[in-house]
């Protein structure tokens, strides 16, 4: 990656300028706030600062609060992380600080929003339209649909750069290979991984003071997760600019960001240096939030801890303290009146909780499972996949067409209760080969045995569109129920009785999808598919789309709900933390292929493919320096020769693009990889390493 | 590129070659006896019957169909039976004065659509009365609007003429035969804006209505581009907001309206027929209006060829265009 020029204080190490920035940032906090009680006053202006923001909008004559009363300050050349769950508020703060709030219709607006001097509240739309273009830059999600599909990427870039050549040289410092080239591609032309970094160089054009960055890696697989945040730091580190960093993932914001801020119910929870607040968090939620989190060692052999209940509604929020409804702390005192920012006591930040003293950092664990079910030869089978594969055909214009390969001779049984996760990124075939074992697909080759009971039943990322909006929730999740020759009374009865094991009341099967939240349309999803218990549940990412805090909730009901009926479950997932916690087996797949697998636990602490290793690297987490893998999976239309691995490998041996690896038994494992050890008596593979 | 001409080629050869069918079906269906309008009332049975067979008519409908077909391939599109002259000549006499007129409507089209569209989703001042006047104005009927245009602008205000391609007593004759070109390639200035002031009222008629549809289905996609990400981006470089609009918005607005467009050049074809009746306009329209209560089938069938091949051709130009815009779309 080549530096960026015009650095003011670049080639200074991040360890080194890190401590200043912290320095500045916790100064910057005390002067509103004294409590803080730190040092002079000789740090420069922060490059942003809210002042007591409130933003209300309104839907359908009601104040629909995202805002309230926000005081915060970015200082120059740190990384801010905005930590917080959906209806939290933290995109507005970021779209309030861009001056890009929406029009129509406008929510009210109150208090200030100074950027570079600027008051992005009640400056014009003119005013906030050139400050922007001087001193602000963007980076979304979401960098398909953030890029202008019907534009190259040179022309957009050269937009906020002012000329192709400086276009050609920040797509170049921002880690895109070939630059000169890939200007005239046009976004869908792209990876995901290229598309973020364009998006990049866009934000970082024309050396701006603040990039907003809002989940600017969610949409991506966790290897490029690594790279983005990688790169985020490094330019931190190596330009004059500042980053606020908006995420939901607190692991995102511990990787990279100088400081962190939590935001709940549109207030901030906490303020404080990264590594204070996530080593030693003051805020209840905060530490609800860090223990909810699936850690590659959070404990799995009971349920996880989670925090109770949902996010608030914004158009019902508690008088007193947003969290008082779902902490273990709440007494009467807390719905008097809103907490204010006060010392946090375990770290020089600020904390808004009246309680601060008494909040413990570790809750007594909750009860464990039964023992698991043993997996292995010896039990029957639920579910046996012979040499499956499956081809797609993509048609072009002009009668040519492509072969997407996206299962290349998958072997894999499923005994009966078991829990299997699959795990890879995405295009790997992972949620193909769930539909190919719930008949929803067919599969080119192979064959696909399923053991006796009903058929497969399917949970799936997105609750809210499986459900169908017009139906009751009753009648969705009593639909089985008609080929079972049930009366009506009967059928109400069994419905109830799902809805129960899932943990809703039985009024729920009166309402319709939209007016239930995220996490109880997800649980109608699950009694909908476990009300005539199949004997495998395919769950297809069901967490993915839900916030941190309740992610947790349904893993634990998924675990809770598969013990008690015994049902075998496939569980795909591009969280190894997830996968760790839910399945006794892990499967890890790479283009079409399994590369390892074996039980969760070994594959996390002793896996020996290359590619698991990658993975496991890459996942976010609190103060631990990562190293990602480099590149992105090949495209599935031309999946390389050999082992599909070996251009990204670190350790591939010319032969790995020519032989063709099996998956071969190691110790609990099975693992596709000429390196896989020389320990295993596997000569073969012996023989071809030691040649090269 | 060539792909597609080349498919779109033969999609209008099966459709021409289905629009005679449907020509010759309808023939034979009609109550009325070309030969007969052909000779006048009073032919005598003996005169009708050696015409019958002279004319072919006698032949079973699939034999004539054929020996159409083959004649038509040497451009050869038989007789009509009113003018008594060939079709093929008489279609070169009218065809241009349409073209001229279809295509003046379909760029006014496009125009007024393209306003409406852009001054409605951007909320510009004034885009409420433009919305009204238009909507209005397509609500009406054809001869409505045309009757009130010519009392309004020729009777009261003397603006524009009411009938004819031209008031010059020697309109150039070539080389394009679409007399704004000519009198600008002979350097007639004059000329040309007595033409197109003769193309204002008869253009405005049928454009009226496609522009709605166009502005209408251009409005609705531009407001939903304009809540998109990529949109969002754009804003957020601190681009100006006319150039958020223009470069970024438009071209991916563009393909629904542009769809739109192409759908309503069939509707344009039909309002032809009735406004060059009410302005006097020697095109295929008039020649149509003449063709049908004399039952001059081959004339109609002649008709029915050339405006179904316009209409495959300009849906063609608009999945071309389309392609240029969306760089997605691959031809």
């Amino acid at each position: 990656m080549a530096p960026i020029e015009n650095h003011r204080a670049g080639k200074t190490p991040r360890t080194t300028a890190a401590s200043p920035v912290e320095d500045n940032t916790t100064k910057g906090a005390e002067r509103e706030l004294p409590v803080t009680g730190l040092g002079e006053e000789t740090t420069p202006e922060p490059v942003a600062e809210l002042d007591g923001l409130f933003v209300t909008f309104r839907r359908g004559g009601q104040a629909v609060p995202a805002l309230r009363g926000v005081d915060l300050q970015i200082a120059r050349r740190e990384i801010l992380g905005l930590v917080g769950e959906s209806g939290s508020g933290k995109s507005v703060l970021g779209l309030a600080l861009l001056g890009l709030l929406p029009v129509d219709p406008s929510p009210a607006v109150t208090g200030r929003a100074l950027v570079c001097g600027l008051d992005m509240v009640r400056a014009t739309a003119d005013e906030r339209r050139r400050l922007r273009a001087q001193h602000l830059g963007a980076v979304f999600q979401d960098p398909m649909t953030s890029l202008n599909p019907t534009m190259r990427v040179g022309r957009q870039v050269a937009e906020a750069a002012g000329t192709e050549s400086e276009a050609i040289r920040l797509l170049d410092a921002v880690g895109v290979p070939d630059a000169r080239r890939r200007v005239d591609a046009y976004p869908h032309e792209l990876s995901g991984g290229l598309r973020q970094r364009v998006m990049i160089a866009m934000a970082v054009a024309g050396e701006p003071s603040l990039v907003v960055a809002d989940e600017p890696t969610t949409a991506l697989d966790v290897t490029v997760q690594a790279q983005i945040l990688e790169l985020l730091r490094h330019l931190c580190d190596t330009t004059s600019c500042s980053f606020l960093l908006i995420t939901h993932d607190l692991g995102v914001a511990a990787q990279v960001a100088d400081r962190v801020a939590v935001l709940y119910g549109g207030r901030l929870a906490e303020v404080g240096r990264a590594t204070d607040v996530l080593e030693s968090p003051a805020h209840p939620y905060s530490v609800g939030l860090l223990k909810s989190r699936l850690t590659l060692s959070a404990r799995r052999v009971g349920p996880l801890p989670t925090l109770p209940g949902e996010p608030p509604d914004p158009r019902a929020l508690p008088e007193g303290c947003p969290f008082g409804p779902r902490c273990d702390h709440h007494d009467d005192a807390c719905d008097m009146a809103l907490p204010p920012l006060i010392a946090a006591g375990r770290h020089p930040g600020v904390a808004a909780c009246i309680h601060l003293g008494s909040v413990a950092t570790t809750a007594e664990l909750p009860e464990s499972w039964a023992p698991a079910v043993k997996s292995g030869d010896a039990a029957p089978m639920a579910v046996r996949l012979l040499g499956i594969e499956k081809d797609f055909v993509i048609r072009h214009a002009w009668r040519t067409k492509d072969r997407l390969h996206a299962l290349r001779g998958i072997d894999l049984t499923v005994a009966q209760g078991e829990s299997l996760a699959l795990v890879g990124e995405s295009g790997c075939g992972k949620s193909t080969l769930l539909r190919v074992v719930a008949g929803l697909l067919e599969p080119t080759g192979g064959t696909v045995e399923l053991g006796h009971g009903a058929r497969p039943q399917m949970v799936f990322q997105d609750a809210g569109a499986s459900l169908t909006p017009w139906l009751k929730v009753g009648e969705l999740v009593g639909d089985r129920l008609r080929a079972e020759g049930l009366g009506r009374a009967d059928r109400a009865a069994k419905v109830r009785e799902a809805l129960a094991l899932v943990g809703l009341p039985a009024e729920v099967a009166d309402a319709k999808a939209a007016q239930l939240s995220g996490g109880q349309r997800q649980r109608v999803a699950l009694a909908r598919a476990t009300i005539v218990p199949p004997e495998v549940l395919l769950c297809d990412e069901p967490t993915s789309a839900l916030d941190v805090s309740l992610a947790a909730t349904v893993l634990n009901l998924l675990g809770r709900i598969r013990r008690q009926l015994g049902m075998a479950m496939i569980f795909v997932t591009h969280d190894l933390g997830a996968a760790r916690v839910v399945a006794d087996r892990i499967a890890v797949m790479y283009l079409g292929r399994i590369v390892e697998i074996g039980p969760a636990e070994q594959i996390v602490t002793s896996h020996t493919h290359p590619y698991t290793k990658a993975l496991l690297g890459a996942v976010p987490a609190v103060g631990v320096a990562r190293s990602p893998l480099r590149g992105e999976p090949a495209s599935p239309l031309h999946p390389p020769s050999g082992c599909p691995f070996h251009p990204r490998c670190p350790i591939a041996l010319e032969s790995c693009s020519s032989v063709d690896v099996p998956l071969v038994p190691l110790g609990a494992c099975s693992v596709a990889c000429v390196r896989a050890s020389a320990s295993a008596p596997r000569p073969k593979e012996v023989t071809v390493a030691s040649v090269t | 590129m060539a792909g597609l001409l080349l498919r779109r080629l033969g999609a209008m050869v099966l459709v021409l070659l289905f629009l005679v069918v449907v020509v010759f079906s309808l023939e034979r269906i009609s109550p009325t006896d070309p030969v007969h309008s052909f000779l006048g009332a009073n032919a005598s049975k003996a005169a009708i019957a050696a015409e019958r067979h002279k004319l072919g008519y006698d032949r079973p409908i699939v034999v004539q169909y054929v020996s159409y077909v083959r004649d038509l391939l040497r451009g050869n599109l038989q007789m009509s039976l009113r003018t008594r002259r060939p079709v093929a000549t008489d279609l070169v006499a009218y065809l241009p004065a349409t073209a001229e007129l279809a295509l003046f409507s379909l760029v006014l089209a496009a125009v007024l659509g393209g306003i409406l569209g852009v001054t409605t989703a951007a909320r510009f001042k004034g885009a409420g009365l433009f919305r009204f006047l238009t909507l209005s104005g397509a609500s009406a009927p054809q001869f409505l609007l045309a009757e009130l245009g010519i009392l309004l602008f020729y009777r009261r205000l003397h603006w524009l003429p009411a009938t004819g391609r031209s008031s010059l007593a020697n309109a150039p004759r070539g080389p394009t035969r679409f007399i704004t070109v000519d009198t600008l390639l002979h350097g007639n200035i004059h000329g040309f804006t007595d033409a197109i002031g003769h193309l204002i009222l008869p253009g405005l008629c049928i454009a009226l209505i496609p522009a709605v549809s166009i502005g209408r289905v251009l409005r609705s996609s531009l407001v939903s581009t304009m809540r998109t990400d990529y949109v969002r981006t754009a804003r957020s470089k601190g681009l100006r907001e006319v150039v958020v609009l223009w470069r970024h918005a438009m071209r991916n607005s563009i393909g629904p309206a542009l769809s739109m467009g192409g759908l309503q050049v069939g509707l344009m074809f039909a309002g032809v027929v009735v406004v060059e009746e009410i302005f006097g306009w020697p095109g295929i329209g008039l020649y149509t209006y003449q063709a049908i209560p004399r039952s001059d089938f081959p004339a109609i069938a002649g008709i029915t060829l050339v405006l179904g091949a316009g209409y495959v051709l300009v849906n063609t130009a608009v999945d071309i265009l389309q392609a240029v815009a969306d760089p997605r779309i691959a031809l």
